[in-house]
C-alpha cells in the first residue's frame, strides 16, 4: 500500500475517523492503530506481519528483563541480555537481508581456491522495512540499557515497531521520541495540523512529479544502459538521479511526518535541505537525519567515538560509514558508496585538525559546490546495478562525448527545480504553516483539494515504489 | 532518566494557536478536500477502480465509478483536471532544438 495511492488514501480516511472517533480511551485507540498497521504491512505480505510481531514482543520482553538487573550489582547479567537482544535484531537482519550474500561471496571465495561448491541459496524474500524496525527495536533495547527511557508496555512497543506511518521506511523514530506520545492521549493543535497537510501535499508533489518523472524518462533509461548515451546524458542522468532520490527519499518522510501529525503524533526531522551541506559531516547533519543520528548514538560512539584521539575518531568514522552502507543492502556498490563517504569525512576531520592556521577558510559558494558533487559520485555507485556499471557509467562521462541528450527542457527544469528547493529559507514550510492555521476550514480544505488536483493532473500514471522499500 | 528529544516539524515556532475545536477544523478541512477531490478528479477514481482485483464487487465499483465520471464530465466538473493535464503533456512534450519530436 503505497502513500500517494487512492487505496491508501481510503485506509487512512478509515484509520483518522475510526481512531479520532475512539479518543475517550487512549488504549483503545492504541489498538485500533496497531491493527491498524499491520492491515497496512499485511496488504504487502501478511505472512511478514508475524515477523513484526515477533520481533516486538522479543524486544519488549528482553527489554523488560534488562530494566529489572540491578545496575551495581548486575552489571554482567545486563550486558548479557544486552547482547543477546541486539544479536537477536541482527540475526533477523541477516538472515532477511545479507544470507545469499555471504553464500555467493563464500562460493566466489571458494571458487579461487579451486573448490566448486553449490550454495545452499535461498533467495529470501526481504521483508519491506526491516532494516527500519529492526533498528528501532535495538536502539530501544540499547536505550532502555543506557537508563535513558523506561521500559514500554507490550502495547506501546508493539505499536512504536509497527506504527504505519514510519513503518517501512523511516523515519527511525526513537522510543524517547514516541513512546511518551503513546502515554497520553494525543490532542491537535492548529499548527501542527496545517503543517502535516502541507508536509502531505508536498511530499505527494516531490514522488508523483518530480521523482517519478526525472526516473521514468531519464534516469532508468540511462542507468540501465550507459554505453548507449551521451556523456552529457550521463551528466545529467547523475544530476537528475541526486535529485530524484532526494524527492523520493524526503518525500516518504515528509509524508509520514505529516500523516502521524494527523493522527496526534509528532515525528522528527528526517530531511533538511542535504544539497546546501558545506561538508560531508554537514551533508549527514542533514540528510535521513533519524538514521545518521542513529548510527552516531549507537554505532559510533560505542565504538569509541573521538575518545582515544583522532586516528581512532577516523577509523570509527569510516567503519560507521562502511556499515551505513551495508546497512542500505547486500551489494559492494553501497560499501563503496559508505567507504566514499568514510573517506572524505576522515579527510575532512584530519584538515580540521591539521590546517594550518593562518589559510584562509574555503569560501561557503565553493564547499557546497564541491560536497554536492561528491555526493552525486557516490550516487552513481548507491544506483548502479553492479560496481561494473557504475565504472561503465563513470568512463562514459569519461568518453567526451557532449553532444546530443534525450533530457527534455521539462527534465532540466525539473532539475533545477530540485536543486533550488534546498536554498530557500529553512523556515519557509513552517512561515506558510503558521499562516494556514488562522484559514477557515472550508478555505483551507478547497485550497488543498486544488493543489491535490494540480498534482495528480501531472502526476506520471501509476506510482513506482519509494526507492528506500527496498531498504 | 533523560528526556532526549529530537524536534519536529509540525511544532511550530511561538505560541500555539489553542482557539476553536481543532479536530473538527481538521475533520472539516479533510472531508472538503476529500470531496473536491470526488467532485473534480473523477476521473482518478475510476483509474483506482479498473485496477481493482476482477470480483463481482469490484465490477459494481467500477460501474458506478465510470457512471460518475461521465456525469461529471457532462456537467463540466471534469474540465479544470483536462485542461491541467493537457498543459502538462505540453510541457512533457517540449524538445529542445535539434531533437527528435515527442512520440504522440
Amino acid at each position: 500500500m503505497l502513500f500517494p495511492t487512492l487505496t491508501f488514501g481510503l485506509f487512512f480516511l478509515a484509520v483518522y475517523a475510526l481512531t479520532w472517533a475512539v479518543r475517550g480511551s487512549n488504549e483503545w485507540r492504541k489498538i485500533l492503530l496497531l491493527l491498524a498497521s499491520w492491515v497496512f504491512y499485511g496488504a504487502w505480505d501478511w505472512r511478514f506481519v508475524a515477523l513484526l510481531i515477533f520481533s516486538a514482543v522479543l524486544n519488549w520482553g528482553t527489554a523488560a528483563l534488562i530494566a529489572r538487573t540491578d545496575e551495581e550489582w548486575e552489571a554482567g547479567r545486563r550486558k548479557a541480555l544486552l547482547v543477546f537482544g541486539v544479536a537477536a535484531n541482527l540475526a533477523i537482519l541477516g538472515f532477511f537481508k545479507y544470507y545469499d550474500f555471504f553464500l555467493e561471496q563464500l562460493g566466489v571465495l571458494l571458487h579461487q581456491f579451486g573448490f566448486e561448491r553449490d550454495m545452499p541459496l535461498l533467495e529470501i524474500i526481504l521483508p519491506v522495512g526491516v532494516s527500519f524496525f529492526t533498528f528501532q527495536g535495538m536502539s530501544y533495547l540499547i536505550d532502555v540499557a543506557r537508563r535513558k527511557v523506561p521500559p514500554a508496555s507490550l502495547l506501546d512497543m508493539t505499536l512504536l515497531m509497527s506504527f504505519f506511518p514510519h513503518l517501512v521506511a523511516g523515519p527511525i523514530v526513537r522510543a524517547s521520541d514516541l513512546i511518551p506520545q503513546f502515554r497520553q492521549t494525543p490532542r491537535l493543535e492548529r499548527g501542527m495540523v496545517a503543517m502535516g497537510l502541507l508536509l502531505i501535499v508536498w511530499g505527494l508533489f516531490k514522488k508523483a512529479v518530480v521523482a517519478s518523472e526525472l526516473s521514468v524518462n531519464l534516469v532508468d533509461p540511462i542507468f540501465f544502459d550507459p554505453s548507449a548515451h551521451s556523456s552529457l546524458d550521463l551528466v545529467i542522468a547523475a544530476y537528475g538521479y541526486a535529485v530524484q532520490i532526494y524527492c523520493d527519499f524526503s518525500a516518504y518522510s515528509d509524508m509520514a511526518i505529516g500523516l502521524a501529525a494527523l493522527l496526534g503524533y509528532r515525528f522528527p526531522f528526517n530531511f533538511n535541505q542535504p544539497y546546501r551541506a558545506r561538508s560531508l559531516q554537514d551533508f549527514w547533519r542533514r540528510w535521513h537525519i533519524s538514521l545518521s543520528s542513529w548510527l552516531r548514538d549507537y554505532l559510533y560512539i560505542s565504538l569509541g567515538g573521538s575518545r582515544g584521539g583522532v586516528w581512532k575518531a577516523c577509523r570509527n568514522i569510516l567503519l560507521t560509514m562502511l556499515l551505513g552502507g551495508f546497512w542500505h543492502g547486500a551489494k559492494w556498490t553501497f560499501l563503496i558508496w559508505g567507504g566514499l563517504h568514510g573517506i572524505v569525512q576522515v579527510m575532512e576531520t584530519l584538515w580540521r585538525k591539521f590546517r594550518p592556521q593562518h589559510w584562509p577558510l574555503m569560501p561557503a559558494a565553493i564547499a557546497i559546490f564541491i560536497t554536492f558533487h561528491i555526493v552525486t559520485l557516490g550516487w552513481i555507485f548507491f544506483r548502479a546495478e553492479t560496481f561494473d556499471g557504475a565504472i561503465a557509467f563513470l568512463g562514459g562521462i569519461g568518453r567526451g562525448d557532449w553532444g546530443a541528450t534525450i533530457a527534455t527542457p521539462l527534465m532540466i527544469g525539473l532539475i533545477l527545480f530540485g536543486m533550488m528547493i534546498h536554498f530557500t529559507p529553512p523556515t519557509l514550510a513552517q512561515g506558510i504553516a503558521l499562516r494556514l492555521r488562522s484559514v477557515p476550514a472550508l478555505l483551507l480544505g478547497l485550497g488543498t483539494g486544488a493543489v491535490i488536483l494540480i498534482i495528480d493532473a501531472m502526476r506520471f500514471e501509476g506510482v513506482a515504489p519509494f526507492i528506500y522499500y527496498q531498504f | 532518566m533523560s528526556d532526549e528529544h529530537h524536534p519536529s516539524p509540525v511544532d511550530l515556532p511561538g505560541e500555539p494557536d489553542t482557539h476553536g475545536r481543532p479536530l473538527v477544523w481538521t475533520s472539516v478541512t479533510i472531508a472538503v478536500a476529500t470531496l473536491f477531490l470526488g467532485l473534480t478528479n473523477a476521473i482518478s477514481l475510476n483509474g483506482w477502480a479498473v485496477e481493482l482485483a476482477p470480483t463481482e464487487t469490484s465490477a459494481r465499483i467500477v460501474t458506478v465509478t465510470e457512471s460518475w465520471e461521465e456525469t461529471t464530465e457532462a456537467i463540466g466538473l471534469a474540465a479544470p483536471r483536462a485542461w491541467l493535464h493537457a498543459r502538462w503533456k505540453q510541457l512533457q512534450a517540449l524538445r529542445f532544438e535539434g531533437q527528435d519530436p515527442a512520440a504522440e
